[in-house]
């Protein structure tokens, strides 16, 4: 069996398949961006595959700079999620409704995801202040 | 600085400055209380280089017409800036500067402590320095323009205290009445310019907007009589509406709501004689247009004797005086309308010198009027007080002097004035004119109107400082005499009142002989067929204008020495009533244009309010098509991804099946 154009394209339209409902159907922000990051990759296998078909370059150009245009996207949206989280401690899109019309009462939420125990930030030491001593050393001096 | 054209630019640009100044003064406390000083040393500067103005006119040599600056060109339409310096102007600048400057000494005292002290100076100087660009304009349009500018001015002043709704509605009332004869005015302008399109040519340099170019053009081409006897019908119109006269004089009485200064200002001094001194500038057009002529003479006449009446009964001081300045500009008129019989430069020197007189003897009363208003703790009804000669002892003989300059009182400016006006008159009906008829009949009612002139004036002194001694209780316990600063320039226009006449022009003629220098009054003598009439004194006038005047104060003495507004004469009840109610003209008025006004008003704000109903169903549609869909933006995320998902998925299947089938 020869592997044809058919055959990538078939994986392609699974992967963005998969991504899509994944996307749809996950609430978890680090999921979510995966599974579009798997849309992605599965429109740039077609691309692939159509440059190859076609036998020239313009496919493989386009699918560097989805690459790199991805890569970019994953900073931003990484460091947003960290501030999403650090305001709410939670990663459920659900909880993030304030932009919604005014008037329109907020979706209730039958079945929240669970709730990471709430740890304290780990408190540092200002910088610039001597630490205080511990017994062991203020014993020694 | 010896060129005159120089220094009527100079006078014309203290004034500016000093408004410039004025307002700016305006930002903190400490500037504000000063702002006066802009205006009085700006002011008194110019009075001091209009005088040296007037010395430079003396030998007439120097050049005369400023070189033209183009201001805007429309088509064949040339608006230039330019000035014309000449005897007429150099009276005028010199009046009006004179009289500003004790006007703003007055006001610097009678406005101190009030809340719009700058703007109140800044308008002030910005009105002097329209009105002296008035005076000079050369072009039609820059005259209209500064025309306007007196108007704009005038509108702020009476609107001064424009929270108060009288006079803000009196400040409408001024600036909409004057406005319809100021449409006549610019009507004027186009219809003279139009008559002198055939006189322009490319290579001829002649503008005819232009006054020094256009008089020599008109008198030179007599087909363009008629049309320019058109013009100087609606030029008229627009100086009855600045000047007060029937059937505009409307707007006189109610604008006494502004600051007395203004009113001895603008409304007595200035901007109300800008009308007789537009004739007196464009005389040569009226010299070619007898018929005008003799209808200035009329409406002049009418107001004079109308105003005299209704002033007759009145109860406010100001207004009293207001009406008689309405009266004696009618009489400025009267003078005027002779013109067509007699020599323009008889004409228009009697009309001017009464102007003259008048600016210092109605400015005086106006402001001896705001010294007692001052000190009546705002009080203007004469009703109210009474006997005020030993409260206030130097406003009284200010008063004193004003009141019987303008009775006519032998001897005293007003009494020579108007014996030159009279003069006019009976010169005018002995003319070869074809109206000497109603020349004649005029000077009968030029001489029942000095009679009533007397009266009233002397009515009004009476109430206000004979009888017992009533104080409003508005005064409060310090009724005393105003300031220095405002006896001052009450006394030195009381001199003023008392021999500018006498000294200037009956056994001098020094008056009517500068003043006869003035080249347009030279073209004007030209197309007339008119008595040249020598200056003489005409004792039998004399003797007339005496027991006149004398009669109307005597009567006036007879019956309100010891008060009593309010009295009647025998008999005359029903005539008191007429002119206590200003012969129901304001009513007339408001019945036959306000209200026809109100309606029509009224049924365009209703045609409007359905139209803004419709407007608003049709903004309704598209309105409740958004409140039907606002609430798809619920603010989930899957949501949105979903509707996307699915829009695409429907977008891809109708292309797909499309492009298959």
């Amino acid at each position: 069996m020869t592997i044809t154009l058919w055959h990538f394209l078939a994986v392609a339209a699974a992967l963005f398949g998969i991504g899509l409902v994944g996307f749809l159907t996950r609430r978890n922000l680090i999921t979510m961006f995966l599974c579009a990051e798997m849309m992605l990759q599965g429109v740039a296998i077609n691309f692939v595959a159509f440059a190859r078909y076609h036998a020239n370059l313009h496919g493989q150009v386009f699918v560097l700079f989805i690459l790199a245009v991805a890569a970019c996207e994953a900073g931003i949206a990484l460091a947003l999620f960290l501030n999403l989280y650090r305001r709410r401690r939670s990663l459920d899109t659900s909880d993030w409704q304030e932009l919604r019309e005014t008037g329109v009462p907020a979706a209730t939420d039958d079945d929240p995801l669970p709730r990471p125990p709430a740890d304290p930030m780990p408190v540092l030491t200002p910088a610039g202040a001597r630490p205080a001593p511990t017994a062991e050393e203020a014993a020694r001096v | 600085m010896s060129n005159p054209v120089g220094l009527a630019l100079t006078i014309l640009a203290l004034p500016l400055l000093a408004s410039v100044l004025a307002y700016l003064m305006r930002g903190t406390a400490r500037t504000a209380r000063l702002a006066h000083l802009p205006l009085v040393v700006g002011c008194g500067t110019a009075a001091a280089l209009a005088l040296y103005l007037l010395t430079t006119m003396l030998d007439g040599t120097a050049e005369r017409v400023s070189e033209p600056v183009a201001w805007f060109a429309a088509g064949k339409l040339r608006a230039h800036f330019t000035v014309t310096v000449d005897a007429l102007a150099a009276i005028m600048l010199g009046m009006v500067t004179f009289i500003a400057t004790l006007i703003a000494i007055f006001s610097s005292g009678y406005m101190k402590g009030d809340a719009g002290f700058a703007r109140f100076f800044a308008v002030m100087s910005l009105f002097v320095f329209c009105m002296c660009g008035l005076v000079l304009a050369n072009n039609l349009l820059l005259l209209v323009a500064f025309w306007e500018g007196v108007g704009l001015c005038s509108y702020l002043l009476v609107g001064y205290y424009f929270d108060k709704p009288s006079a803000a509605a009196a400040a409408r009332k001024a600036f909409l009445v004057t406005r319809l004869g100021d449409v006549g005015l610019i009507l004027g302008v186009f219809v003279i310019w139009h008559a002198c399109l055939p006189g322009m040519s490319p290579d001829v340099p002649f503008n005819p907007l232009n006054l020094s170019e256009l008089f020599g053009y008109v008198v030179r081409h007599p087909e363009i009589h008629s049309q320019v006897g058109l013009g100087c019908f609606l030029l008229f119109c627009g100086a009855v509406g600045k000047s007060a006269q029937f059937p505009l004089y409307v707007w006189l009485p109610d604008a006494m709501e502004g600051p007395t200064p203004v009113s001895a200002l603008i409304h007595a001094a200035t901007m109300v004689t800008a009308g007789v001194y537009l004739l007196a500038r464009c005389a040569p057009l009226f010299a070619v247009a007898p018929g005008v002529q003799i209808a200035v003479a009329w409406i002049g006449g009418v107001t004079a004797l109308l105003a005299a009446f209704i002033a007759l009964a009145q109860t406010d001081l100001k207004r009293i005086l207001a009406y008689s300045t309405v009266s004696q500009l009618g009489f400025m008129f009267l003078a005027l309308g002779t013109s067509g019989a007699i020599s323009p430069a008889f004409a228009v020197g009697a009309a001017m010198f009464h102007l003259f007189t008048h600016a210092f003897f109605k400015a005086l009363l106006f402001l001896s009027a705001g010294s007692v208003m001052h000190a009546m703790g705002g009080v203007i009804d004469v009703r109210q007080f009474g006997g005020l000669r030993r409260v206030l002892p130097v406003t009284h003989v200010a008063f004193l002097c004003g009141a019987l300059a303008l009775a006519g009182f032998p001897l005293l400016s007003g009494f020579w004035s108007k014996d030159l006006i009279l003069e006019s008159l009976t010169e005018a009906s002995e003319s070869g004119s074809p109206y000497t008829a109603g020349y004649f009949a005029l000077f009968l009612v030029a001489c029942l109107t000095a009679l009533l002139t007397a009266f009233y004036t002397f009515r009004a002194y009476f109430l206000t400082f004979w009888g017992p001694e009533r104080i409003p209780h508005e005064a409060g316990h310090h009724a005393h005499e105003s300031p220095t600063s405002m006896t001052l320039p009450l006394l030195v226009l009381a001199a003023g009142a008392l021999a500018v006449g006498i000294v200037l022009q009956p056994f001098t003629h020094w008056f009517t002989d500068l003043l006869e220098t003035t080249p347009s009054l030279a073209i004007a003598r030209g197309p007339t067929p008119a008595r040249v009439v020598a200056h003489h004194l005409n004792w039998v006038l004399i003797g007339v204008s005496t027991v006149l005047a004398l009669g109307g104060i005597g009567l006036a003495f007879a019956l309100y020495r010891n008060g009593g507004a309010d009295k009647a004469p025998a008999g005359l009840d029903a005539v008191f009533a007429a002119s206590r109610n200003k012969l129901w003209v304001d009513e007339l008025y408001h019945a036959v244009f306000v209200k026809p006004a109100e309606v029509l008003a009224f049924l365009a704000r209703v045609f409007d309010g359905f139209l803004d109903g419709l407007a608003r169903l049709i903004s309704s549609a598209p309105r409740a098509l958004g409140a039907w869909a606002r609430p798809i933006q619920n603010g989930l995320v899957q949501f949105y991804a979903l509707s996307m998902a699915l829009g695409v998925a429907v977008f891809l299947t109708f292309v797909v099946f499309r492009i298959s089938r």
